[in-house]
């Protein structure tokens, strides 16, 4: 397989027992080393279309056989660029009769949209991914780890398994007073959906506590729903779970009912993703916002009480820009902050790289080493490093722990990974201890 | 002496066209053809749906005869070839052979519409086998299936499964001497190739290319279609020769994509040959002394903004044999020609001026 523009040896095929009869005293021998070395075989025999229809045959997945090798997917797509994947190859070896249901390829894609950005035929694999992952959910092969995630959100509600009572527990520490629905059910203008990574993860909860400070201080009437909240699980659908996106969105929706509120604004923008696109499709619709859409228009009205000294630059989550075209509320943040520098790295909005969450990626951390040279957070934070500033400014729940343990791993340990909260938090005069 | 009539040689659609054309302006035509029927390669060839509406090729090219035959402006001679051409323009004599034994014909102005032949692919220097494996065809030979209404394996009568085309076959090659990327064969497969997903539904077919050619809108109207609703596999990499592998056809190519060779066995092979000067373009260009490329086309004297006008003043030629070309194309050079001959022959004083 040509990796790289180079061509790579046959991929060796060690057996661990083989064993043959031999021709002269009919004796079993059991053959070592390297007589048991098989090699895959080179030649492409197998021009199958039926592999094709298989997945085009599912619902949303028309579109692969569309595809028309003219390559300019290759470019964008943030695996392709670390691995022997994208989607003109997904395409070619499906058509030369890979079984996509089985293969690992299936679970790589991020469903980052940058393919289908540039797509002259719009081959659509923020649809394909799902449909052929949901085969191989019912049949019950997926990687364990995502297994595990899927299992968590069932029995508890979140994705990291997570004790559902303690969603409250980062407002112990807000420094403000947090109003949740089932003790205080009162209207309230604008509902906190926090979603799992900021009600649960250490860093995660920093950025709570700083939006609630922000909020407050602005005077929003916000209130969260506390254990009650579960997750929306949007990536778990373009996991594949789409069984468990649906059962949980009848659970929110059911809590959601309960309560009288007109906006509703989410940290994570996966969840706004179904929140704006999934749910009205399923009859729910909502007031939807990202925290930067809430906060960009009321930024004339924050009191800074500091200036920071920072060069940053700023990573688009793809559920937020390419998804729903949002690019410009977080940067009139980042832009408002007192002091700052601000600095783009070459891959930015339309064209913004993924972090490698997308899609269930989040999950399938250790699965997609093993497919790929490098991880798709530590090429973007080494893009981030080469801009030569102090901190890698985020807004979405997965980012900041997958891009501190990039920062780590890559070496820049002097790039600091801050949500676009914490860097207001702190302008507007909020020192942590 | 002058003469106010415009010869247009070969009946095709270019000549036929260029005939209605001319006669439509008000002038006389006098219409030869070698062949003793009117329609050229269409006819010849047995094409059975043209590309790309499918339309019948039979009444499209009857239609086309018909307004011909119905002017009487035109005078139409089968069966007839011209010989030998001289004088000026406004003033041509041309010497036919016919039924009826030697004429001579006096034309103001000439027009050449005599056309393509499908390149033969037994002149190839790849190794397609066409004359050894009865299941390996033509797009001709296949569009001939197609017409008959029965596309079955030349070696043992059974509906084929496993079908391909190769493209490219004949064009774009200096080792064969065809450099020219023949326009039409990407088109005419990809419609022939959606025929036989529709006259065999069960059939698998592949098309294998270098590029895909489809040019304007062929693209949507073809190419994507044949793709996407009818399940066409579009595989990128060339065939290099085809086996005899048991009672199959064992191709043998790269798979570029893949950067892999590959070996896939087929029950018929369809070549998609390309276009070549008819031998009536080859001779029509000495006999009018007009100047051809290297390939044997004849050469337009100011393109690419004159299409139609030839080095030798007053002889214009259209269609195919002035290069590969498609119906559309054809057509309308055909229109152009007709424009120009009767437009030539105004600005010179009338025989009864």
């Amino acid at each position: 397989m040509p990796i790289g523009g180079k061509k790579q040896l046959p991929i060796a095929i060690e057996k661990e027992n083989a064993v043959v009869q031999s021709t002269i005293s009919g004796r079993d021998w059991e053959l070592p080393g390297m007589w048991n070395r098989m090699f895959e075989q080179r030649v492409i025999r197998e021009f199958s279309p039926e592999a094709i229809e298989k997945v085009a045959s599912l619902d949303g997945a028309e579109s692969l056989s569309w595809c028309y090798g003219c390559g300019k997917c290759v470019p964008v797509c943030p695996v392709d660029i670390v691995g022997e994947y994208g989607p003109r190859k997904i395409f070619r070896k499906v058509q030369t009769g890979m079984d996509l249901f089985e293969s690992s390829d299936l679970w790589l894609c991020t469903t980052c949209m940058n393919c289908l950005r540039v797509c002259p035929k719009e081959v659509d694999m923020v649809q394909i991914m799902p449909a052929a992952r949901e085969v191989a959910v019912s049949n019950g092969n997926v990687p364990n780890e995502l297994q595990d995630v899927f299992e968590k959100t069932f029995r508890y509600g979140n994705a990291l398994g997570e004790n559902p009572r303690r969603r409250s527990a980062w407002t112990k520490d807000a420094g403000v007073p947090v109003r949740i629905l089932s003790k205080d059910p009162s209207p309230v203008d604008v509902l906190f959906y926090v979603e799992d990574y900021w009600s649960y993860h250490p860093r995660g909860k920093q950025a709570a506590q700083a939006f609630a400070r922000i909020m407050t201080s602005l005077g929003i009437d916000w209130a969260i729903l506390g254990p009650e909240e579960k997750t929306i699980g949007d990536s778990q659908r373009l996991a594949g779970e789409k069984g468990l996106f649906e059962a949980l969105m009848d659970d929110v929706v059911a809590t959601l009912d309960k309560y009288e509120f007109s906006r509703i604004v989410t940290p994570d923008p996966h969840g706004f993703n179904a929140l704006a696109k999934e749910y009205p499709k399923r009859g729910h619709t909502f007031d939807a916002y990202h925290y930067t859409q809430l906060l960009a228009p009321l930024v004339d009205k924050i009191e800074w009480k500091k200036e920071l000294d920072y060069t940053v630059t700023f990573h688009d989550p793809c559920y937020l820009g390419r998804h729903n075209g949002e690019y410009d509320a977080p940067r009139k943040l980042i832009e408002a902050i007192p002091g700052l520098r601000f600095t783009e790295m070459e891959r930015c909005r339309e064209n913004g790289y993924c972090c490698g969450g997308g899609g269930g990626g989040m999950w399938l951390d250790g699965f997609t080493a093993n497919h790929t040279t490098q991880r798709l957070s530590e090429r973007r934070v080494i893009e981030a490093a080469q801009t030569g500033s102090d901190v890698l400014a985020v807004c979405c729940p997965y980012e900041v722990s997958r891009f501190e343990d990039a920062a780590k791993s890559t070496g820049n340990e002097q790039l600091k990974i801050k949500d676009i909260v914490e860097l207001i938090d702190e302008a507007m005069g909020y020192t942590a201890e | 002496m002058s003469s106010d009539t415009v010869v247009v040689i070969g009946a095709g659609p270019a000549g036929l066209e260029a005939a209605r054309g001319v006669a439509e302006l008000g002038t006389n035509v006098v219409l030869v053809e070698k062949r003793d029927f009117l329609g050229g390669t269409p006819i010849a060839e047995n094409y059975a749906a043209l590309t790309p509406n499918y339309e019948s090729a039979e009444e499209a090219m009857g239609k086309m005869i018909d307004r011909v035959q119905s002017n009487s402006l035109v005078k139409v001679l089968t069966s007839t070839t011209v010989t030998s051409c001289e004088g000026e323009a406004g003033d041509f004599h041309l010497a036919v052979t016919g039924p009826d034994g030697q004429n001579t014909i006096d034309a103001g102005a000439v027009i050449v519409a005599t056309g393509f032949r499908h390149f033969d692919p037994g002149r190839e220097t790849q190794m397609y086998g066409y004359y050894e494996h009865p299941d390996v065809v033509t797009l001709p030979d296949l569009e001939a299936m197609l017409k008959s209404g029965e596309v079955l394996r030349p070696s043992n009568g059974e509906v084929p499964q496993n079908i391909c085309f190769v493209q490219c076959v004949g064009s774009r090659d200096r080792h064969i001497g065809n450099e020219y990327c023949s326009k039409v064969c990407c088109g005419i497969a990809s419609k022939e190739a959606i025929e036989l997903r529709r006259h065999i539904p069960d059939s698998k077919v592949f098309i294998f290319y270098i590029d895909m050619r489809m040019y304007g809108y062929w693209e949507s109207q073809i190419y994507w279609p044949a793709q996407e609703q009818y399940n066409v596999q579009y595989v990128k990499g060339i065939i290099t020769e085809v086996l005899k592998k048991g009672d199959k056809l064992l191709v043998r190519g790269e798979d570029t994509t893949m950067g892999r060779p590959m070996e896939v066995l087929m029950d018929m092979v369809v070549l998609s040959v390309g276009m070549e000067p008819s031998v009536g373009t080859r001779e029509m260009a000495k006999v009018f002394g007009v100047k051809s490329n290297k390939y044997g086309f004849i050469e337009s004297a100011n393109p690419p903004l004159d299409t139609v006008s030839t080095s030798r003043s007053g002889i214009f030629a259209c269609g195919s044999a002035m290069g590969p070309a498609d119906l559309e194309d054809t057509v309308s050079s055909a229109g152009a020609a007709a424009m120009k001959s009767v437009a030539m022959l105004k600005a010179r004083p009338s025989v009864t001026a």
